[in-house]
């Protein structure tokens, strides 16, 4: 499994999967890093998305509504997309404006990688 | 006069005891105070002067008395000088002079230790003969100067000269303190020195501490036209004694001069004598010495109608006239004028009418009209001359002089008839005051509303009646604590009595309507502009259903009739509402509440004030806008939210508040400092965290909140351009309790999460 870190996002891909990690504060800045990266990795051929949420602490408004745009591209492009790892607090924060409709969440890395994919998968870097 | 020292120091220029000095306690504490701190702080910046401005009537002479016999008592380095100007003289150089005698008087008798010197009628030549060794230089130049200056040709000089007499005084051993009375009477028409104005001028450019005193619209008219920094002057206003101050005073009289009175006479006399300590010393002296019992109203009304025909109060209202109008063909037209505007409900008479009736020409009128304006005697803009509002007594004189000057009425007649009219007016008099006293605080409690929260239930009788009726206060406290469903009352910033607006509500009387004009959510905007209709419902049962249609269709009429676009009528009974009668208060959108209700919520609208508990567990941060600093404030009521023992689901859901206030306060206001300002307010079950910010009052933010969301869409129906907005959703969903407080610019958050036992 290759990992790439662009722009201080951190984000490898298992297959066709792109596992982008969210930083401890997902605000406009980190929120628009994400979805820079997303989109790559989607024009790159990824057919799935996991945002890894393990690290992240805090999300503000912004950061969920620029997690949205993502979920639109994502959808647009006939890509799944999967939250990980994402605690308590930030799960209560997606439920409330209507996020945890649209995605699945996973409790961890392995999980939404699993959810994505029946057979265990081949871990390769991708772009970059 | 007793000069020897008691208990409360000696009586030098005092009328009355301190003990019996009632009323102004403050004002005199705060005059002694004020001298004693200028003292030797000319150059400090403080205001050396004050300023005491005058309501007609509201008296001042012993105010500035016992300040004088207090400082004089005190033997400090501060020699106290009162000088009040005097009636009888008659031109600005005389009065000067006068007053460079007393000052010399008083300051000898000061230095000496000699009371009775002040009281002394002495020439200046015997003053110098009297100064004390330390003093005597001084004293014998200014003499020597005086006599120079007084046969020269310029008599401005010579009144500036005597009014800057206390300047002259050498500065190492003590200073003057001189307290100047009666300004208004400087107006002498027949010197063409502005006396006032160099009174003013003469206080103000010397370094001692003063008092200049007078009518109230004389003395500033005086302070503006003598330019300079009025804004250096402090300022003290008096007004007529209140009830309980009047009765104190009505009392102490009636025990000094051996009279008799009873509880409904001394009401009656606060009452009739507008709580004037002038009237009231007047009354209880003419009293004493007719040796009069004043135990009945028929008592009390014949001394009145005695000393409004020929006594005290006679002389009072009849120097005011001449010193208004000197020649008695323009009294007695001015009397004319005076008595044919007072009819209830008259419109104010023209400058120019006034003119064509007096004969005079206009500048002579103006000053005729200034002199009754100063008194209050009439209200004038300078086109309209007003005399609503005046005095019950001076209107009473004025209508007897009319009749036995004017219509040369049998003065037996006209006695009789003002002593019948005193007589059936005393119980209508005490009735309204009783009613007034009895009646609800209205337009106090509006002027509380300041755009704060309260429990709806406040507003709606049958409601309140279902949750708290038969419930003690604490547990009614406890459940209006608890209650959520609230209302956010507008920014009241006038109120009038509903008479004012319509002469439909006159009949309930003044007090029982108030017309309060407001803003909802305290914006300035016109779709804010609130009325609110405010009457007391006379019932002593629950009011029903015809009362409150009765009422309502009264408010709702004036309502229109007025041009009010946007109102809320609100009823109180002292018994509350019948259902039917509730119903219908909801229909129309009325509020309803009973007089329990009403005090509730009197005992919950604070006066906005903080209390001191508020700001003491109060953590305050400013941080710059941007740069992520949110996180900054999020870390800090972290650690606040710690000390409260919050969860950590609690504290995390705190923080994202927070933040998300940070960025609706960066992004909405247009700040102009790009400074966002936090609050935190730990108590004990809560924590209050308020962030504000400088800027515009963004137009679709905080107005009307209650019950509304910024956005109340989530994710399904917004699009990718609106999806932004959420945070004031957020913010409420993850708070308890979210309002706007009023602010003038920008906005203001205040938010707060209840301390739970899982929380």
């Amino acid at each position: 499994m290759g990992e790439s870190i662009n722009s201080n996002v951190r984000s490898h891909c298992v297959g066709t999967t792109a596992v982008v990690y969210a930083s401890d504060y997902l605000n406009k800045l980190t929120g628009e890093r994400i979805e820079r990266e997303c989109k790559k990795q989607l024009e790159s051929g990824a057919r799935a998305l996991v945002i890894d949420f393990s690290d992240t602490e805090l999300v503000n408004s912004i950061g969920i509504s620029i997690l949205l745009g993502i979920i639109d591209i994502a959808e647009k492009g006939g890509a799944l997309v999967v939250f990980s790892d994402v605690n308590s607090e930030t799960v209560q924060l997606f439920d409330m404006l209507g996020l945890t409709r649209h995605v699945v969440l996973a409790a961890n890395e392995q999980e939404a990688l699993a959810n994505l994919s029946p057979s265990p998968p081949q871990s390769q870097a991708i772009g970059h | 006069m007793n000069h020897n020292r008691n208990e409360y120091g000696r009586q030098i220029l005092g009328r009355v005891r301190r003990d019996e000095f009632i009323g102004r306690t403050a004002e005199l504490e705060r005059l002694i105070s004020h001298a004693k701190r200028s003292n030797g702080q000319a150059s400090s910046g403080e205001a050396h002067g004050i300023l005491i401005l005058l309501a007609p009537l509201a008296g001042v002479s012993e105010l500035l008395r016992q300040t004088f016999d207090s400082l004089f008592d005190s033997r400090e380095e501060l020699v106290p000088i009162y000088f009040a100007l005097p009636h009888t003289e008659t031109t600005a150089v005389s009065a000067a002079i006068e007053f460079l005698n007393t000052f010399l008087l008083q300051y000898i008798a000061y230095r000496r230790d000699e009371p009775a010197l002040c009281r002394a009628s002495l020439t200046l030549n015997d003053l110098v003969k009297l100064a004390p060794a330390a003093d005597l230089v001084w004293i014998e130049e200014l003499v020597e100067a005086y006599n120079r200056q007084r046969f020269g040709e310029d008599d401005r000089e010579l009144v500036r000269f005597c009014l800057t007499a206390p300047d002259r005084v050498p500065s190492k051993d003590v200073r003057p303190f001189v307290m100047f009375d009666a300004v208004q009477l400087a107006n002498y028409s027949d010197s063409s020195i502005p006396f006032a104005i160099e009174i003013v001028r003469s206080l103000r450019s010397g370094g001692n501490p003063f008092v200049l005193a007078g009518l109230r619209r004389e003395v500033l008219d005086a302070v503006t036209r003598a330019g300079g920094d009025s804004e250096a002057l402090a300022v003290m206003r008096l007004d007529q004694l209140g009830d309980g101050d009047a009765r104190n005073l009505i009392t102490a009289a009636a025990r000094r001069q051996q009279v008799s009175i009873n509880d409904e006479t001394r009401d009656l006399l606060v009452q009739q004598l507008e709580g004037s300590p002038f009237f009231i010393t007047a009354m209880l002296q003419a009293a004493g010495e007719k040796r009069l019992a004043l135990d009945s109203y028929l008592a009390c009304e014949r001394l009145y109608v005695d000393e409004l025909m020929g006594g005290r109060l006679n002389r009072y209202f009849s120097s005011v006239l001449e010193h208004v109008a000197p020649e008695p063909e323009t009294r007695a037209s001015v009397i004319r004028l005076l008595c044919e505007a007072a009819p209830e409900g008259k419109r104010p008479a023209q400058f120019e009418s006034w003119r064509r009736r007096l004969k005079l020409d206009s500048a002579t009128v103006e000053q005729l009209v200034r002199l009754l304006h100063i008194q209050e005697l009439v209200n004038c803009d300078g086109e309209t001359i007003d005399i609503t509002g005046s005095s019950t007594l001076w209107q009473d004189y004025l209508k007897s002089r009319f009749r036995l000057d004017a219509l040369r009425e049998p003065r037996a007649l006209v006695v009789a008839d003002v002593m019948a009219d005193a007589l059936k007016r005393a119980p209508q008099t005490i009735a309204h005051h009783y009613r007034r006293a009895a009646s609800l605080p209205l337009r106090e409690l509006l002027g509380k509303f300041n755009s704060q929260l309260v429990p709806r239930c406040l507003f709606d009788y049958v409601d309140f009646a279902a949750a708290y009726k038969g419930v003690t206060a604490e547990e009614v406290s406890a459940g209006l604590d608890a209650d959520t469903n609230l209302v956010r009352l507008p920014q009241v910033f006038h109120t009038a009595s509903g008479v004012s607006l319509s002469s439909a509500l006159r009949p309930f009387g003044e007090e029982s309507s108030v017309v309060a004009h407001a803003f909802s959510a305290g914006v300035y905007t016109n779709q804010n502009e609130i009325v609110w209709l405010v009457a007391r419902v006379e019932s002593k049962l629950e009011a029903n259903a015809a009362l409150v249609e009765k009422w309502l269709d009264l408010l709702e009429g004036v309502a229109r009739k007025s041009g009010l676009i946007r109102t809320q009528v609100w009823l109180i009974a002292n018994e509350g509402f019948s259902p039917e009668a509730n119903d219908l208060l909801r229909s129309r959108n009325a509020f309803g509440s009973s007089r329990q209700q009403f005090d509730i919520l009197t005992d919950r609208l604070s006066t906005g004030e903080p209390r001191q508990s508020d700001t003491a567990n109060e953590f305050q941060l400013i941080f710059p806008m941007g740069a992520d600093n949110e996180m900054l404030a999020a870390s800090a009521v972290e650690q606040v939210a710690r000390r409260l023992n919050f969860t950590a689901e609690a504290i995390n859901q705190i923080k994202t508040a927070v933040i998300e206030a940070c960025i609706n306060a960066s992004e909405h206001s247009l700040s102009p400092d790009r400074k966002i300002y936090q609050r935190f307010q730990v108590e004990n079950d809560r924590l209050s965290i308020t962030i504000s910010s400088r800027g515009i009052l963004p137009g679709n933010f905080g107005v009307d909140t209650e019950g509304e969301e910024e956005s109340t869409t989530t994710a399904e129906s917004q699009t990718s351009d609106s999806r932004r907005g959420w945070g004031l959703k957020l913010i409420q969903t993850l708070m308890d309790e979210v309002e706007f407080e009023r602010v003038d610019e920008g906005t203001s958050l205040r938010m707060t999460k209840y301390l739970r036992q899982n929380s």
